[in-house]
């Protein structure tokens, strides 16, 4: 974190910066199906994040030696638009990138049904187009939606939430203020139906009694965010041309 | 690999072109819904969004300030890249730029520049020390045929819309990017033998050569590209170069309407 103590993150009447509530997440908007080419895809806005993930497959996996013989391997792509950012980004894989990639995988592989799939690979690809702090979280949000959509059978939806600690205050989903001057970040996956969590990170400084309190609200955001999701999905089904 | 179901679909290409069809019923000359979205995009000083058919692209501007080079000590700089990522088709794979990336990217940059819709001088700040330099990103979501198209639109008009961010450099009063023009490009892609304008994802599997025609608001051309194997007429230039200008004209109109919003 950058743990700049001075700056003031919290008004006097007890809001944060931007208005919202200590529990309050930004808004969050969900679109199933938006890149054609995609066997599955979805479009992500959480707050002024825009996050965007195609999937293509089962397909085959090569070179043979990425196969396993008991289950398809998901190779996920984290990666941030060159102009994502305020200052801008070289196009190309950094050492952030490839971790939250590699997590993300590991999160998604705890949920979709890989052992369907022996031999086969899933391609998931998270391109964020506008980053404002979260945008790892709105990826994996994204990500679950766009495997749904491609019609890849999972045990439950994945939900990407954070919630974090400014000014010695658990406060639900960092916007990019509090997440540059703020003094923890606790970014999870978690399982709607199931409770249980496939995503952890954590970084900068909470107690135990502001850890609880931090997941608390990481659950109650999820449900939230859950409900846009299916929604998303059911647009996308229900009535329509598809 | 055997490519049998290029080979196949060449066939049923062929034989459309000879009743003047197309796969998903087109005219030889008639071109896919077209939208444009700008100012779609938190961070990026000028964005645009575009979709033709199933094809989607984004564009975003940043500015960055550098040291003019010695020999132009007044002048600013432009840059213009394109990313194919996986994102944008299974056919795409991860790895360093491809060639058809980077000439992509320089399609585009050559029709921007080469109008000289961005005057260089005006991107200079203190003469000799400080320029702008405008940097476009041009990012393939969705192939579905004609990128080139949509990654010219999105970067013109993500270019037109784009504020320069002088406040947050502390160098002035954050202003309105000056853009003298609005080159549009133009592609055409044989298929079945003969060229048709926008061209589809399996038109471009089992087409062959394409042409890529850029003009600017004169109808002056700012930049030609052929690019994959094959070869053409003057005379077939003659014909697609006069589509090209109906086309520039009517995807001109599409920004044009995006800036008065």
């Amino acid at each position: 974190m950058g743990g700049y103590g001075d700056v003031q993150l919290l008004r006097d009447d007890g809001l944060r910066l931007d208005g919202r509530k200590l529990d309050e997440m930004r808004p969050v908007t969900i679109e199933a199906g938006i890149l054609p080419a995609a066997d599955g895809s979805a479009k992500v806005t959480h707050g002024l994040n825009v996050a965007v993930a195609a999937v293509y497959g089962p397909m085959e996996a090569h070179p043979r030696k990425i196969q396993r013989q008991d289950r398809a391997v998901i190779d996920v792509r984290y990666n941030m638009a060159p102009f994502s950012t305020s200052d801008r980004i070289r196009p190309g894989f950094n050492r952030r990138s490839r971790e939250i990639s590699k997590v993300t995988a590991e999160a998604l592989e705890s949920v979709v049904l890989v052992e369907r799939f022996p031999r086969s690979k899933i391609r998931v690809e998270i391109e964020i187009l506008a980053a404002e702090a979260g945008t790892r979280c709105a990826g994996i949000t994204a990500a679950a939606v766009a495997l749904a959509d491609a019609g890849i059978p999972m045990r439950d939806l994945i939900v990407g939430v954070a919630s974090g600690k400014v000014e010695d205050t658990v406060v639900l989903d960092l916007d990019k203020a509090e997440d540059n001057y703020g003094q923890a970040d606790l970014p999870v996956g978690i399982l709607p139906n199931t409770g249980e969590i496939a995503f952890l990170q954590m970084d900068g400084d909470l107690s135990p009694a502001e850890f609880e309190l931090a997941m608390e609200y990481n659950f109650k955001a999820a449900k939230e965010i859950h409900e846009i999701m299916v929604d998303a999905l059911r647009r996308r089904y229900e009535g329509g041309e598809a | 690999m055997v490519e049998l179901v290029p080979t196949l679909l060449r066939q049923e290409l062929t034989r459309l072109a000879e009743n003047d069809a197309r796969l998903d019923g087109r005219g030889r000359w008639e071109a896919r819904e077209v939208s444009l979205e700008t100012d779609c995009l938190y961070n990026a000083e000028g964005s645009a969004k575009v979709v033709i058919g199933g094809t989607v692209v984004y564009a975003g501007v940043k500015f960055e300030l550098r040291t003019p080079w010695p020999d132009r000590p007044t002048q600013g700089s432009l840059m213009c890249g394109a990313e194919l990522r996986p994102v944008a088709g299974r056919k795409y794979e991860p790895g360093p730029p491809s060639p058809e990336s980077i000439e992509l990217g320089r399609v585009v940059d050559r029709g921007i520049r080469e109008s000289g819709c961005i005057d260089m001088d005006s991107l200079c700040i203190v003469p000799g020390e400080k320029v702008w330099g405008v940097m476009i990103d041009i990012h393939v979501l969705s192939d579905q045929g004609n990128i080139f198209d949509a990654c010219g639109l999105a970067a013109i008009a993500a270019l037109r819309t784009a504020v320069v961010p002088a406040e947050r450099f502390d160098v002035g009063e954050d202003h309105r990017l000056e853009v003298n023009g609005t080159p549009i490009m133009a592609s055409f892609t044989r298929v079945g033998g003969r060229y048709v304008l926008d061209a589809s994802e399996e038109e471009e599997l089992g087409g062959d050569e394409r042409i890529h025609i850029t003009l600017g608001d004169e109808g002056h051309l700012h930049s030609l590209q052929k690019g994959l194997k094959g070869v053409f007429t003057p005379a077939e230039f003659a014909e697609i170069f006069e589509v090209a200008q109906q086309r520039c004209v009517e995807l001109r109109k599409l920004v044009a309407e995006k800036e008065g919003n």
